[in-house]
């Protein structure tokens, strides 16, 4: 299985000052495609903050971030929107979905700012998407009518609409009930397997970590060793 | 933000209405003023003087020479012969000549002095718009008697005179002649309808003592907007003073220009207060938005993306604001054109008076898309900075 993308040696400093944190304190890691992968640890080790470097969203004080082999750093804001835009899902603990619009709009939102489609073809993509996850019967319910685990699948959904090879999970199933989590890491997961794509999530969840193909413990900004 | 729209709508519908109204009394006034005096008056004969700077010498030609005070010789004397070398320009649509002076008017009542005009009524009546003024009597009868007498309307007020009667004028010879009041025209000028009267010119001539020359020619122009230039290459040609009736009205026309400015500065500060109405509801929207912005960004979405989602949302507004404000300015144009208003001083009108113009509505709609535009541009910059992270972290909000 090939490296989908990866951090090497990866620094980050929050804050200024007395108050400045060593917030990531040398992380490497690698994520090969169809594989999951968590990682768990107490809030504010770092998990969050390794996600947002990995998905282009921040920027490391040292180190590199790799994707499909392409070293990130440098680029400027025009590259890595489109990066974040074509090869990068995002799926949060809150979905964050524009309330005012429909779980369609919502799913088309990425594909209008990626473009290549045409807006039928969008549409029949964001349906056959919703659908997957679910939804197919609900495709012109606007978001704030929906429930939070239908919410959260919507997001999934969202995440999805240009293909990405990587998702990256943060908490997702944190606002759900038991029944919604399982159902919504069962669909992630089957996601990654089926298409080939490469997920790291950030869980406290012990049974969804459990279920991922690995899982890397952090504390203060670094990895340890799971016991 | 519906504030705000009603802002903008009725900022840019007060703006067309108060263009509307300012303008429609500078054009009856520049109406009136072409209809009255012409869009060119010739006057007074000139003489240039100049004095040599150097003196020459021998067989030496001196060509430098210094202009001096023009020296002015009252009227004009060869009235045929300007006229004829005026109406060769094809802007002149007809020329009229005018022999002016002062002259006291006597009724049974009362005494006034006024400025008569002796004019040759068929060569008056192409040039100027005296047809479409006589409010009592008629032109026929005028032309019909020698010593038939036009007063403005106010004048024949104030000396209290009617239609038919006789009154007398007297002239610099002191010699009273009698002269039948034919009609009474009004140009809705008062300071002319108060103070000018017409007799015919062979008439006017005897009054005045003044058996030869004129005082002034009217030219009554095709397009009156090339005026200036035309008085300048007259003048130069004809070597008399001639004015255009932008220069002979130039302090009226910048009291009408000053009003016009005045009225949109004020109507514009209802635009610009809900120019300041958009840009709080716009940075009150993007605080309320800050997730969406960062989800937007996390999407793949760039910094000029987020912006023009908040330009457009002010564009949209001064669009559709501007829209509604052009039809309620247009409505409350027509509204106020019918509100009877009985003006009587500078001007006489009977009810407002109004100029439809689309460069109104254009100016408006400009006024409100650059306030817009201005409101709109600071918060929509500062959404696009917004770093999504710090969104994200929760320490963006």
């Amino acid at each position: 299985m090939s490296v989908v993308f990866g951090g090497v040696e990866l620094h980050r400093y929050l804050g200024e000052n007395e108050s400045r944190v060593h917030v990531l304190r040398g992380v490497t890691l690698e994520v090969p495609t169809g594989e999951v992968h968590a990682i768990v640890g107490p809030s504010g080790c770092g998990k969050s903050t390794l996600l947002y470097v990995l998905g282009l969203l921040d920027t490391p004080d040292a180190g590199r971030v790799l994707i499909a082999g392409v070293e990130m750093a440098g680029l400027d804001d025009t590259t890595l929107a489109r990066h974040r835009n074509e090869k990068i899902g995002f799926i949060f603990q809150f979905h964050f979905l524009m309330r005012e619009f429909t779980a369609l709009e919502n799913v088309m939102i990425p594909m209008r700012k990626l473009g290549r489609l045409t807006p039928l073809q969008m549409r029949d993509r964001a349906a056959l998407l919703l659908d997957k996850v679910g939804l197919g019967s609900k495709l012109h319910r606007s978001a704030q009518h929906l429930s939070g685990g239908e919410q959260q699948r919507v997001a999934i959904a969202r995440s999805l609409a240009n293909d990405p090879v990587i998702l990256l999970a943060d908490e997702p199933t944190g606002n759900l009930d038991t029944d919604n989590s399982h159902l919504v890491f069962g669909l992630l997961k089957d996601l990654v397997k089926q298409e080939g794509k490469a997920l790291l999530l950030a869980t406290h969840n012990p049974s969804i970590a459990k279920a991922c193909d690995r899982i890397r413990e952090m504390r203060d900004g670094e990895f340890v060793e799971r016991r | 933000m519906l504030i705000s729209f009603a802002g903008i709508t009725l900022g840019v519908a007060f703006f067309i209405c108060t263009q509307a109204q300012t303008q429609g009394f500078e054009r009856f006034y520049i109406k009136t003023v072409l209809g009255s005096t012409g869009a060119l008056t010739v006057e007074d004969k000139f003489q240039p003087r100049f004095t040599n700077l150097l003196q020459a010498r021998g067989n030496d030609i001196v060509g430098v020479a210094n202009e001096q005070m023009r020296k002015y010789i009252a009227g004009i004397d060869n009235a045929d012969q300007v006229m004829r070398v005026v109406r060769e320009f094809s802007n002149v649509a007809a020329c009229a000549p005018v022999l002016e002076g002062s002259v006291t008017l006597r009724t049974n009542f009362k005494e006034e002095v006024f400025r008569v005009q002796g004019i040759d009524l068929e060569a008056h009546l192409q040039t100027t718009a005296l047809g479409e003024q006589i409010v009592a009597g008629d032109l026929a009868a005028f032309r019909a008697h020698p010593q038939g007498l036009l007063l403005g309307v106010e004048l024949a007020k104030k000396i209290q005179s009617r239609v038919g009667d006789t009154v007398t004028l007297t002239g610099p010879d002191a010699t009273p002649r009698a002269f039948f009041v034919s009609g009474i025209f009004q140009t809705g000028d008062n300071l002319i309808d108060e103070r000018r009267g017409f007799i015919h010119l062979p008439a006017a001539r005897r009054v005045l003592n003044k058996p030869a020359g004129i005082t002034l020619i009217i030219i009554k122009l095709i397009n009156p907007d090339r005026a200036p230039q035309l008085a300048a290459h007259l003048e130069d040609l004809l070597q008399h003073r001639t004015r255009s009736w932008r220069d002979r009205e130039r302090g009226n026309l910048q009291v009408f220009h000053a009003i016009r400015i005045s009225a949109a500065i004020t109507v514009s500060a209802i635009i610009v207060l809900a120019g300041f109405g958009i840009f709080n509801v716009l940075t009150l929207m993007i605080l309320d938005k800050t997730r969406e912005i960062a989800i937007l960004r996390s999407m793949g979405y760039e910094r000029y993306d987020i912006r023009d989602i908040f330009l457009w949302q002010g564009l949209l507004i001064a669009a559709v604001g501007g829209a509604a404000g052009c039809v309620l300015g247009a409505v409350l144009t027509w509204w106020i054109s019918r509100v009877p208003v009985r003006i009587r001083g500078f001007f006489a009108a009977d009810h407002f008076l109004v100029s439809w113009s689309w460069t109104h509505y254009i100016a408006a709609l400009g006024v409100a898309f650059v306030a817009v535009l201005l409101a709109s541009y600071w918060p929509a910059r500062r959404a696009a900075r917004l770093a999504p992270v710090d969104v994200l972290r929760g320490a963006g909000q």
